[in-house]
């Protein structure tokens, strides 16, 4: 059973759609990144899936429940990290976790030496017990992270974990995060338009773009849908003249073909393919120096699905 | 029917209450106002009416309405000014405290959480939306009384402390002293929350919350100035139904905003 389901997810404010028809899984333990630029429907999501806000049209259901009348119960077992941390300044790391902790009816000295625990796996021991105000941004999201995992919850959802990091804070958060999910068996639901750190974390990915679901799967699945068979680069020690192209064109498999600087780029059906036109070219006396197949990364069939629709037939880059 | 979550309400509250006592800009106010209107003023009031010699105030008393003076008139003639003034006269000051505090606490409720983020924190968590509400009436609730009470205590050691020397007895609290603390007090700090809860959870920051709420709130100031003077001056029956409506309204404001108040609600306005 999933242990997160979405169907056709709508909700809009004020006559504004911020997200319309989504529909996602996830499977327990699982990480699935949603991907988007700000305003793409990520945050609104969270917020319909740990029940914060009720759907205009559609359900969901997350570890079973029902967000939007069993709310309470599901919270309980759901962590969150919002984009903006959500500490209070004036109280110290302790006293924001201790605080949670209690609203969660967690309490007695277990509680105060779990926190204290929890404090010194990521770093914050030296100071717990210092106000927050004047505290990095750094500091202040792992503190959120701290705060969120308390309770070891069963599903995460963690609203753009890295934003307004350093580049080492966010491979600290990104790694702490990979080690969660893998650790813990906890869902994640992962927001974010930062794509390396989805690629790195998340298995499957749903692409939002102003409140709608432009594709949800594995970054692979959705590069074949996109863009069918193999892509590779040809060397041949310049730009591929006229002849050159129609050698390339006459091979079995071939699909695409377009000159590069270095010499040619193909798409061909499979590796067989590909064998062929380097044979072919070979055979030819034309000299071939490498032939690289180019899997899509997650950033083509990010930008790719974006810009779904009016550029859908341009290839990618 | 569902029942209270106590502990995640009491968490709240705590929460709120330690945020509050680390919070200089909401503290000092807190604190200044009844120390000036408290302490201060009864202090300054009690020594100028005790330096002059027997004065004559029956022409003051006479224009009162039926036998409102009638308390004072019955006095010896050298202690009527200072009894008139640090006993009646500066009973509607003792009113302000607990509308003000609760007022500017209950500002902070919901506005504040949102101006500094943490609200939607707060929403993602366990709590039943109605236990939040009440959690939020009571955080702005218990702080206000707490520095009414604690402030009339001060009154009262100021107010008989000045005025022993002439009046050579305790004067303050009177029974009627009493039901306006523990009962009009209460139910003026209820009626404060009541509308500043309900306009915190709509504005965007504490600011806000209080421009929208002091247009509300400054009338039930002055009309508690105009009246709490008298209220001092009537039976003690007529001052607790006098109290008893304001509890009414108050508890009619707040289970509004209760039935109204929705998570929904407060995450659109995020």
């Amino acid at each position: 059973m999933p242990a997160l389901v979405a169907d056709d997810l709508t909700r809009s404010f004020d006559g504004r759609v911020a997200l319309e028809g989504l529909s996602i899984e996830a499977e327990a333990g699982e990480v699935i990144a949603l991907l988007g630029p700000n305003g793409a429907g990520k945050t609104t999501t969270v917020r319909l899936l740990n029940g914060v806000l009720a759907p205009d049209r559609g359900s969901s259901t997350v570890l079973g429940l029902d967000p939007t009348t069993q709310g309470d119960e599901l919270r309980r077992r759901t962590g969150v990290l919002t984009e903006n941390a959500g500490l209070d300044d004036r109280l110290s790391a302790r006293q924001n976790l201790a605080a949670t902790a209690a609203i969660r009816g967690m309490r007695g000295k277990e509680i105060d030496r779990k926190i204290t625990e929890s404090l010194e796996r990521f770093g914050l021991g030296d100071r717990a017990d210092l106000a927050l105000q004047g505290a990095s941004t750094g500091q202040r999201k792992r503190v959120a992270l701290a705060r969120a995992l308390l309770h070891e919850p069963e599903v995460l959802f963690l609203d753009e974990p890295t934003s307004g990091l350093d580049p080492a804070a966010t491979r600290d958060v990104v790694e702490l995060i990979a080690d969660l999910a893998k650790s813990q068996g906890a869902t994640v639901v992962l927001c974010t338009h930062f794509l390396p750190e989805a690629g790195r974390l998340a298995s499957r990915m749903a692409v939002l773009d102003h409140g709608r679901l432009q594709a949800f799967g594995r970054p692979e699945a959705l590069a074949a849908d996109l863009w069918p068979g193999l892509e590779a680069t040809l060397d041949l020690g310049g730009a591929a003249p006229p002849p050159t192209l129609d050698i390339i064109r006459s091979c079995r498999g071939v699909l695409e073909v377009a000159p590069t600087d270095e010499g040619a780029r193909v798409r061909v059906e499979d590796r067989h393919a590909l064998a062929s036109v380097v044979a072919a070219l070979v055979g030819r006396e034309v000299p071939v120096f490498a032939a690289v197949p180019r899997p899509a990364t997650l950033e083509d069939v990010y930008f790719a699905l974006q810009g779904r629709g009016d550029v859908a037939e341009e290839p990618r880059p | 029917m569902r029942h209270v979550d106590r502990g995640a309400v009491a968490a709240v509250v705590r929460k709120d209450l330690l945020a509050v006592t680390r919070s200089k800009a909401v503290i000092l106010p807190m604190l200044l106002v009844p120390l000036l209107l408290l302490v201060v003023l009864p202090a300054m009031i009690g020594l100028g009416a005790r330096s002059r010699t027997s004065p004559d105030i029956s022409t003051f008393l006479n224009q009162l309405p039926g036998d409102l003076a009638e308390p004072i008139t019955r006095l010896p003639r050298h202690e009527q000014l200072l009894v008139l003034v640090n006993g009646y006269l500066l009973a509607p000051l003792f009113l302000i405290v607990p509308l003000m505090v609760s007022s500017v606490l209950a500002a902070d409720a919901f506005a504040g959480e949102k101006e500094r983020r943490t609200l939607e924190t707060l929403l993602h968590l366990p709590i039943h939306a109605r236990d939040l509400f009440l959690a939020k009436l009571l955080s702005a609730f218990l702080p206000a009384v707490a520095v009414s009470w604690a402030g009339f205590v001060c009154f009262a050691f100021v107010a008989n402390g000045v005025a022993w020397p002439v009046v050579q007895r305790i004067f303050v609290p009177t029974r009627l002293w009493l039901v306006v603390i523990f009962w009009v007090a209460p139910a003026v700090a209820a009626l404060g929350l009541g509308v500043m809860v309900r306009v915190s959870a709509r504005a965007k920051s504490a600011q806000e919350a209080n421009q929208l709420g002091g247009a509300v709130v400054l009338p039930l100031i002055f009309l508690a100035v105009g009246q709490s003077t008298g209220l001092l001056l009537v039976d003690l029956p007529v001052a607790i139904a006098i109290g008893g409506v304001i509890w009414v309204v108050a508890g009619l404001l707040c289970w509004r905003g209760a039935v109204r108040f929705t998570r929904d609600q407060l995450a659109t306005r995020l």
